[in-house]
């Protein structure tokens, strides 16, 4: 670019040189020919004077002495036109010269002049022919004639001074067009460096030119631009990064589909419910991202109709879950850059409580009527007779009684159910050595052990520390534990509760385990909630209740700690409870 | 295809529609055997009619591909890779628009099935589906992300699909001789398990496309007997 502009620079310059010097050789020439032209016809008429002095007789016999001192060709003629005396050139072959132009011209006025070709030079040659005249009347003409050759070497000479001029001209010239170049390139230099410098995104710094003229000024505005683009920059980095931010810490999951249903962008919420990074599904259509036809089925409804969609879908994949998606259009966009906007909500933990919920209503209606029908019937018999037969009503009243009793142990299960979970429960928290905790709850249970010859130890290490417990709280846990391995375990096996110190030494583990039935391990994540039964039929047969351990967990939690169930079905089961460590 | 620069925007728009158009069979298909097997369980004739009426767009969208695949095939004349992955897309078609008829035949027992009693609560049937649906989706996962080892792993998955199909044949010849008048409920309920057996075998077909289209070799009649899983 630099090259091109001093190029063209010097071209400028020298075009104005050259023109100048043109103008000038051409005025010049004309001026120096016609000053000497005018000159050599003055000399030449004062030599044709000198000449026409002489009498014609002593002329022709010194006719090149003439010539010689004049510096011109002198030319004697008569008044007929004939030639009697040439400096140059013989006179007999000579022509009549009376119809030559300054020979007429002096025939009439006295004197006359022509220039033209001479016929025996090549140069072009003046004439002047002066009329010779006595009393008689014309005598005959002297006519001098001397070449323009040298006018023309004067004008030569010119030029030859002039080329060297020029010569001499150019090279500061040069000089002046690289200093030009320069002063005019450097700012320019710097506009565009810069410039390109904030097309890269670098957008630090500030033009500096100091020139005060357009390129300043053109400096300073493009600073003032580039400040405002900075700004401008500036706000929307932030906008985006607030956006960024936004997308990014909802739950939801966000896709937006290009104007080709091509999946542009996508946030971590959607990370999160493939199981999939968003790379890898950018780039891909709804189809290959999900795999749901269903989902694509929603999609080319929200297309044919152009409203915004809300549909609940089932996603298969690694992790099935249920989705809630909102499709709709980004408003504002021209329409063929069209997006969609595809706004997932998992839905999946809802619809499990809402499955858990519905599950519980039947169940406690279930669990309640089962009992209340025995006792209506029962009592409805006594009422029709059977009361009148002694052992018959004794009978029916310890149904009666054992079923009301089963009801009674429901709904004090229940209460207490809904109290821990309505934080009701005021732990009374203390160091408790579970010793004494053992010893409080293992009578409890020692009956109904013994009744199916049931193993039952204990094996308390003694430097066990203290549990951090509230202790009626912890006794009911230890129950229920406690009652649902025997309960489970067939007769003549074997319960153990051993005790030790978790390997953080922030817990204390109470472990129950027995060698009963066992639990397949598919059920064992829902053993806590409510009702849930393994095997529904055998369970309610023992007289559980369907909530014992959906007691335990929530107890442990409201403790701060945990329980853990391992199992393996015809061998047993292992209970651990993690219990607080007292400080 | 994903990787490769076409010079026409239009064929690789047409690749992609290709694409979608199988992925979007695919889970038709899957959601026609979920529905099927959820008919089978909840004793839902009115789901089991629904599967039979939605196969016409299962059989519509396999059309469509089928012309997606000539018009591609006539106008755009594929070379190479590109024209493995029609081969491979034509088959994969074929697969799964099977895969559809036999969702319908599972529908179709499902509505003779619930004219009967109960025979036994559903356990391995259900588990049998399970593994078809995700096989489905693993060699359809796996022809999107040209995953090899993904199909090979949908491939073995085929034996639990022949083991559980014979589980279901052991347990239902024992109704049978026990019973005799299980015998027209225990056959209905076997042509499901082997409606089911099937599926996987397509599913596998489709994971057997797709090490094609990948490496270029031909698994197909290796390493195991075809027809599969034909009972003793």
């Amino acid at each position: 670019m630099k090259k091109r502009l001093f190029i063209r620079i010097l071209i400028s310059y020298c075009a104005v040189i050259l023109l100048v010097a043109a103008i000038v050789a051409v005025l010049f020439s004309r001026q120096i020919r016609l000053l000497e032209t005018k000159q050599i016809e003055e000399s030449l008429l004062h030599s044709a004077r000198l000449v026409s002095l002489v009498p014609f007789d002593k002329t022709r016999s010194n006719i090149r002495f003439l010539a010689q001192e004049a510096g011109a060709r002198v030319t004697i003629i008569d008044a007929g036109g004939g030639v009697l005396a040439d400096s140059r050139g013989d006179v007999s072959q000579m022509e009549i010269h009376l119809n030559r132009p300054e020979v007429e011209e002096a025939r009439l006025r006295g004197s006359g002049k022509s220039v033209r070709r001479s016929s025996t030079l090549r140069d072009d040659e003046m004439y002047v022919a002066l009329a010779v005249r006595d009393e008689k009347g014309i005598k005959g003409y002297v006519r001098m004639s001397r070449s323009l050759k040298e006018v023309e070497d004067s004008v030569q000479r010119m030029y030859g001074f002039l080329y060297r001029t020029i010569g001499l001209a150019l090279l500061p010239t040069l000089l002046l067009a690289l200093v030009f170049t320069r002063r005019i390139f450097q700012p320019i230099r710097e506009i565009r460096d810069y410039t390109q410098a904030i097309r890269r995104g670098d957008h630090s710094g500030t033009l500096l030119v100091k020139a005060s003229d357009e390129l300043g000024q053109l400096a300073e505005a493009i600073n003032y631009l580039v400040e405002e683009y900075r700004e401008k920059i500036q706000l929307a980095h932030e906008e985006k990064g607030k956006l960024e931010a936004a997308l990014a810490s909802m739950v939801e999951g966000v896709v937006v589909l290009d104007s080709q249903g091509r999946i542009e962008s996508s946030n971590r919420g959607i990370e999160t419910i493939l199981d999939r990074q968003s790379s890898e599904i950018h780039g891909g259509s709804i189809l290959e991202a999900f795999m749901s036809a269903d989902l694509q089925k929603a999609l080319e409804r929200f297309r044919r109709e152009r409203t915004p969609v809300l549909e609940e879908i089932r996603l298969g994949g690694k992790q099935p879950n249920i989705v809630d998606v909102n499709i709709s259009a980004i408003q504002g966009l021209p329409a063929d850059e069209e997006k969609t906007l595809l706004v997932f909500h998992d839905v999946t933990r809802l619809k499990k409580l809402e499955q858990m919920r519905t599950d519980f209503v039947a169940n406690v209606t279930h669990e309640i009527s089962t009992p209340l029908t025995a006792i209506i019937g029962f009592l409805q018999t006594l009422l029709a007779g059977a009361l009148e037969d002694k052992e018959t009503a004794r009978k029916f009243l310890r149904i009666i009684a054992s079923n009301a009793e089963r009801l009674s142990r429901l709904v004090d299960d229940l209460l207490t159910l809904s109290s821990i979970e309505l934080n009701e429960t005021n732990l009374k928290l203390e160091s408790l050595s579970v010793d004494s905790l053992i010893r409080t709850v293992l009578p409890m249970v020692e009956y109904s052990a013994a009744e199916k010859k049931i193993a039952l130890d204990a094996i308390i290490p003694e430097e066990v520390p203290k549990i951090l417990a509230d202790r009626d709280r912890a006794v009911q846990v230890l129950m229920n534990v406690l009652h649902n391995a025997v309960k489970f375990t067939p007769e003549e096996g074997r319960v153990t509760l051993s005790c030790r110190e978790d390997e953080t030494r922030d817990w204390v583990v109470l472990q129950i385990k027995d060698t009963g039935i066992g639990i397949p391990s598919q059920e064992i994540p829902r053993l806590g909630e409510r009702f849930y039964r393994v095997d529904k039929a055998r369970s309610r047969e023992m007289g559980g209740t369907g909530l014992g351990l959906s007691i335990v967990k929530h107890l442990m939690a409201t403790h701060g700690g945990t329980m853990e169930i391992a199992s393996a079905v015809g061998k047993g089961t292992t209970v651990s409870l993690f219990f607080k460590r007292a400080p | 295809m994903v990787d490769r620069r076409h010079t026409s925007t239009h064929y690789e728009k047409e690749l992609k529609e290709l694409k979608d158009g199988l992925l979007y069979l695919g889970g038709l298909a899957e959601n026609a055997i979920k529905n099927a097997l959820q008919a089978l369980v909840e004793r839902n004739s009115e789901l089991a009619r629904m599967v039979i009426a939605d196969d016409a767009a299962i059989d519509q969208l396999d059309s469509e591909n089928e012309d997606r695949c000539i018009r591609i095939l006539a106008l755009r004349q594929p070379a190479a890779r590109d024209l493995r992955f029609i081969a491979t897309a034509i088959k994969i078609n074929g697969h799964l628009e099977r895969i559809g008829d036999m969702a319908v035949n599972i529908a179709e027992k499902v509505l003779l099935l619930n004219e009967e009693p109960q025979l036994k609560p559903y356990v391995d049937i259900p588990r049998m589906a399970e593994i078809t649906q995700k096989m489905i989706r693993q060699s359809l996962d796996s022809l999107i992300r040209e995953d090899v080892d993904l199909a090979d792993q949908v491939r073995r998955e085929d034996e639990n699909v022949d083991n559980l199909n014979e589980q279901v044949f052991r347990e239902l010849l024992t109704f049978m001789i026990q019973d005799p008048r299980t015998i027209r409920t225990a056959l209905l309920i076997m042509q499901i398990a082997k409606n089911l057996e099937r599926i996987s075998d397509h599913a596998e077909g489709i994971a057997d496309m797709v090490i094609y289209l990948v490496t270029g070799k031909s698994v197909r009649h290796n390493d195991s007997l075809e027809p599969k899983g034909r009972m003793a």
